[in-house]
This record gives C-alpha cells, sequence and structure tokens, in this order.
C-alpha cells in the first residue's frame, strides 16, 4: 500500500496512454484507445462522454485490469495494477464497475444471493453481507423482504440492471465506474438511481466515473467531463466550462441536455445567451434577465 | 484478459474482395464437396499433390495466414495428440514393418510414421477447405447457394428453405457465442471471480457459473430473432423469392473445371507413375 501521507495529492486512479486494440495483428483488429491520459482525484466525480465506439467501455475495462494493455499504464493509488506481483483481487474488490448489459455481471439465480456474491467472496461475516445486501436492494427501490427470494432471469431489464447495481453498491467500493448507468431505466428508475449514487456519493466520498453518450445523464452526478472520441481524450474540464462550447460537443454527436439544447437555440434571440445551463431555473433566470434587460 | 475470439475462426467471414470471395457461392460449395471426395479417395502422394492447389486458393483469397493459424491453434493441437497416438499403436496392413523403437504394446515404425501423416494430412484438407468456404464466403451467399443448390429437393417435400436456414443461423451464433462469453468472463471477473488458476473442480465450477446465463442468453437471443422474422413476415418454403439472382458466369465454371482436373490429376498420378508412400 502507498502510504498516502506521503504523497497527499496523488490521484486515486492514473491513467497514462492507454491504446488498446482489439484482436490486433488480425483482418478482425479493431482499434478502441489511441492513447488515452487521465488523472481522476479521491473524490472526484467525473463524466467520460463520447459518441459510441468511441472507446468508452474498453476504458471502463481498464479500470478494474480486464484488458491485457500492451502501450500505456494504469495506476491505482500510485501502484502499477500490471504488475506481476499486484494484487487484482484485491483490486477488484475496491473498483466497483457496472457493466452497460447488467445480464452479464449479474452471477447467481436468485437477487439475494446474487447481491451477496461480492461481499461474500470478500469474506465478510454474513450479518454484514446481509446487512449490506438489504441496505443495497432497499436504496434501489427493490424491498429485501419481497425480492431477496425472486430468481434473476424472472425479473425485468430494469430490475435486472438495478439489482446489478445493488451488487455493486454492496461491495462497499471506494471506487465506482458506470457504463450507460441510466440505460433502460424509466424516468422514475433515472431520477432514484440519480438520488441513491448521489446521497451514497457524499455519504461514502465516493468517487464516481460515469460513462455516456448523454451529458444530461452524467451531468446529474459529475462536476468534471472529459469527452472522449476516436479513442482520444479531446475535452476536459469542469462541466460548465464545457458546454460554453456547445457546438464542438454536438459535431461529436454527444447528446446534450434539454436545457443546453434550448440555450443554444435561444441564442437567435440573445446572442450572448450562455449554453452553460443545466438546470431549467437557470435557464429561465438568465432569458429573464435578457429580457428583462430589453424591456428597459 | 482472454480474448477467445482470438483462437476461434469458426463462423468468421474475411471479407478481402479477393476473386474467391466473389465466386459464385454454389461453384465454391460443390468445390468443397470436390475436396471432400478427394481426400477420402486418395492416398499421401494424392494428398501431396492437392497441396500446391491449396496453396494457390488460399494466395488468391489474400487472407492472413497467421491469423488462420492461432485461430486453429486448438484443432492443431488436437490433431498432434490424435497423431502421437497413430503411431504409437499404429498396426499396419504389412507384416514386415521398419520398426524404429518397440516397448511393450507401442512401437515407432517407417509405414506408422506415414500412416499418421496421411491422416493428418487428410484431416488438415478437409479442415482447411472448410475453413476457406467459411471465411470467403458470406453469410448471405452461403445461405443462397445452399438453398439454390438443394433446390430440387423442395419438390419432394424437403423444407430446404428452412433447413439452409436453420443451418447457416447455427454457423452464424458460433462466433457470437464467443463475444457473449468473452463478456460474460469479463464482468464475472470485475465481480471478483478468478478465471486463472485453481484446480480442476474450480475450473469446472467457473466453466458452470458461465454455461447456465450463456444458454439463457442464447434462449433470449433465439427468441428475439424469431419474433424479428415474424414481425417482418417472414416465410419459408417455395414460395419466397430473391431480390439477387444467381448467375454464374463463365468463369465461374472455368474455376469449377480446373479444381475439378487438379484433383482429378492429383487421384490419377500416382497410380500411373508408380508412385507410392507405403
Amino acid at each position: 500500500m502507498t502510504d498516502l501521507s506521503e504523497r497527499p495529492s496523488a490521484p486515486l486512479v492514473e491513467l497514462r496512454d492507454l491504446r488498446h486494440t482489439y484482436l490486433d495483428d488480425t483482418p478482425r483488429a479493431s482499434v478502441a484507445l489511441r492513447g488515452v491520459t487521465l488523472d481522476i482525484a479521491r473524490g472526484e466525480h467525473v463524466a467520460v462522454v463520447g459518441p459510441t465506439m468511441s472507446g468508452k467501455s474498453t476504458l471502463v475495462d481498464a479500470f478494474a485490469h480486464l484488458l491485457r494493455l500492451k502501450r500505456g499504464m494504469v495506476f491505482y493509488e500510485g501502484q502499477d495494477i500490471a504488475a506481476p506481483e499486484y494484487d487484482r483481487a484485491a483490486l477488484r474488490r475496491r473498483v466497483g464497475i457496472l457493466f452497460q448489459q447488467p445480464d452479464a455481471q449479474i452471477i447467481e439465480d436468485v437477487v439475494g444471493k446474487d447481491v451477496a456474491f461480492g461481499p461474500t467472496a470478500a469474506g465478510l461475516p454474513a450479518e454484514e453481507t446481509r446487512r449490506r445486501v438489504e441496505e443495497s436492494l432497499d436504496a434501489l427501490g427493490l424491498p429485501y423482504r419481497e425480492y431477496r427470494l425472486r430468481y434473476t432471469h424472472g425479473l425485468s431489464g430494469g430490475q435486472r440492471r438495478r439489482v446489478a447495481i445493488a451488487g455493486v453498491l454492496a461491495m462497499h467500493t471506494p471506487l465506482l465506474v458506470l457504463d450507460e448507468p441510466m440505460a433502460g431505466l424509466d424516468p422514475r428508475g433515472r431520477g432514484e438511481l440519480v438520488r441513491v449514487l448521489q446521497r451514497l456519493r457524499e455519504d461514502r466520498e465516493l468517487t464516481i466515473v460515469v460513462a455516456s453518450a448523454s451529458v444530461s445523464d452524467a451531468a446529474l452526478l459529475c462536476e468534471r467531463l472529459v469527452v472522449i472520441d476516436e479513442g482520444r481524450v479531446v475535452v476536459d474540464g469542469p462541466i460548465r466550462e464545457v458546454l460554453q462550447d456547445a457546438d464542438r460537443l454536438l459535431a461529436l454527436d454527444i447528446t446534450l441536455p434539454d436545457t443546453v439544447r434550448c440555450a443554444r437555440e435561444l441564442r437567435s434571440l440573445f446572442p450572448d445567451l450562455p449554453t452553460e445551463l443545466l438546470s431549467e431555473d437557470d435557464l429561465e433566470r438568465e432569458v429573464l434577465r435578457r429580457l428583462e434587460g430589453e424591456a428597459a | 484478459m482472454l480474448e477467445l475470439q482470438r483462437n476461434v475462426i469458426f463462423g468468421q467471414y474475411i471479407d478481402t474482395r479477393s476473386l474467391v470471395h466473389r465466386l459464385d457461392p454454389r461453384i465454391k460449395i460443390v468445390s468443397m464437396w470436390l475436396f471432400v471426395i478427394f481426400s477420402f479417395l486418395v492416398e499421401l502422394p494424392g494428398l501431396l499433390l492437392s497441396l500446391p492447389l491449396l496453396l494457390m486458393i488460399h494466395l488468391i483469397a489474400g487472407i492472413d495466414f497467421r491469423y488462420i493459424l492461432s485461430g486453429s491453434r486448438i484443432f492443431l493441437i488436437f490433431l498432434a495428440v490424435i497423431a502421437v497416438f497413430q503411431i504409437l499403436f499404429y498396426r499396419g496392413a504389412f507384416a514386415e514393418q521398419n520398426v524404429l523403437w518397440e516397448w511393450w504394446i507401442v512401437g515407432v515404425s517407417v509405414e506408422g510414421i506415414f500412416f499418421a501423416i496421411m491422416i493428418s494430412l487428410r484431416v488438415i484438407v478437409l479442415y482447411y477447405v472448410v475453413t476457406m468456404l467459411m471465411l470467403a464466403t458470406s453469410l448471405v451467399d452461403l445461405t443462397d447457394g445452399l438453398e439454390l443448390m438443394f433446390l430440387p429437393l423442395q419438390r419432394i417435400r424437403v423444407p430446404v428453405n428452412e433447413l439452409t436456414l436453420v443451418s447457416v443461423i447455427a454457423i452464424k451464433f458460433v462466433p457470437i457465442f464467443i463475444g457473449e462469453l468473452e463478456r460474460l468472463a469479463r464482468a464475472q471477473t470485475a465481480r471478483g471471480i478468478s478465471f486463472e488458476g485453481g484446480g480442476p473442480i474450480m475450473r469446472a465450477r467457473r466453466i458452470g457459473r458461465l454455461l447456465i446465463p450463456i444458454f439463457l442468453s442464447g434462449f433470449r437471443r433465439a427468441d428475439l430473432l424469431t419474433m424479428a422474422m415474424d414481425t417482418r413476415c417472414y416465410q419459408g418454403g417455395a414460395n419466397r423469392t430473391k431480390l439477387r439472382r444467381m448467375q454464374s458466369s463463365s468463369a465461374d465454371w472455368l474455376v469449377l473445371g480446373f479444381v475439378a482436373l487438379w484433383l482429378i490429376a492429383a487421384w490419377q498420378i500416382p497410380n500411373l507413375i508408380g508412385w507410392t508412400i507405403p
């Protein structure tokens, strides 16, 4: 373990020049990452946004060493996770990943057993495991008593996604990496998930990475926005700052929040209207201010 | 993490737009069958004489040989193991054998070695021809070709259309399953299952954990496919028409003739000149 007191500013995760090609040296090779360098500080909430095929999911895999990287390095708490002596099982207990298709990560056939899988594998006592399972399922709107004995494959797509999330949350990992967490959830489910994550973010001082094709999903949870395209980081900064250049994001085929799109359209009326507006209140305030200015 | 797709080329299609790719699929399928029949008719000299033709097809198709090789690793290891057994336990028709080494019930003889080479070569020719057909023929071409070839059977109420569709879907599901397996293994690793090391029982349990979800997703996929076909009003049977009419040009027939001639020559020449390897 790195002594943190020695390196107080050391980021939690450092990605250095990650490059990855699936099936390289074969006719079916496809390049996913072309050199991604990112630092993620402890407690930071980062959105990784990019169009489809931009390399988001590959990047997600890199966090838990699920790729055989030929070039590039990943450091967790300052340690190279590809080093032969590195304890990757321990790493995977500290990095919670939610995959794009939740079905892949549901291992057990019963909801309660599945959510308990991680804590049990980590060797937690039964009482603590049960507590965590209950807490995680309840937090996601799947009441423990009602759902713990349900079969996972009998659930709906949205429910399975929640079970997968509960399985990740039950691990109490300091880092959460979520790949398209909102996909397949209805608006209410989205709202609930965002609230759960917002609460956990504060309670557990979580570091969160959200990979998504839509800025609106990510904006609810993150303050920093990293845009990747064709396997490279093209923009990186505080979310409001990045949204100032809405045109560039649109050109990259990224879904922007409705308020940003609206503000962009309203620029034909108010050329100086900012686009980095994340809530309807912000938009209303800015428009009203300009209307009052005109009236005066 | 594991990249299984690297080691399995079954059911893949690699488009290099070569002459081999553009050939009429029926010609390719018939040529494949010629190779299959040929490989059972001939002995070692004939098989050796067919290799230049295979090499020619390979070069024209322009598919990276290393890719085929790395994708055939499991097959080749299997073949090598079989060959070793054949050499060790060979009891040929000849009473007199040039025995090189003998111990208890196993032994190595010159005849045994040649026999093992012949059998291996026969299997390699078979495997290679089928692999090449798959790598160089798209799904659509393969279906259309097979269907047209067996169309006459439709008259005696053989459901040709359905049968070809089912077999082609089965072939093409293989790569999908492998991709799925990779995804599952990755997700399960992230949740704390280690796919490296462990005794045989541990390994078996891990594979069990993969098999159930893979079957479930297979059924789900099959369901979806059926529904998709239903919603688009798919109907099998004799009344289906084709968007593309398949027409073989004289060049296609020329290729078939060339392959047939080469194989007949490779079959007969060793007999004529009395070239035999034990």
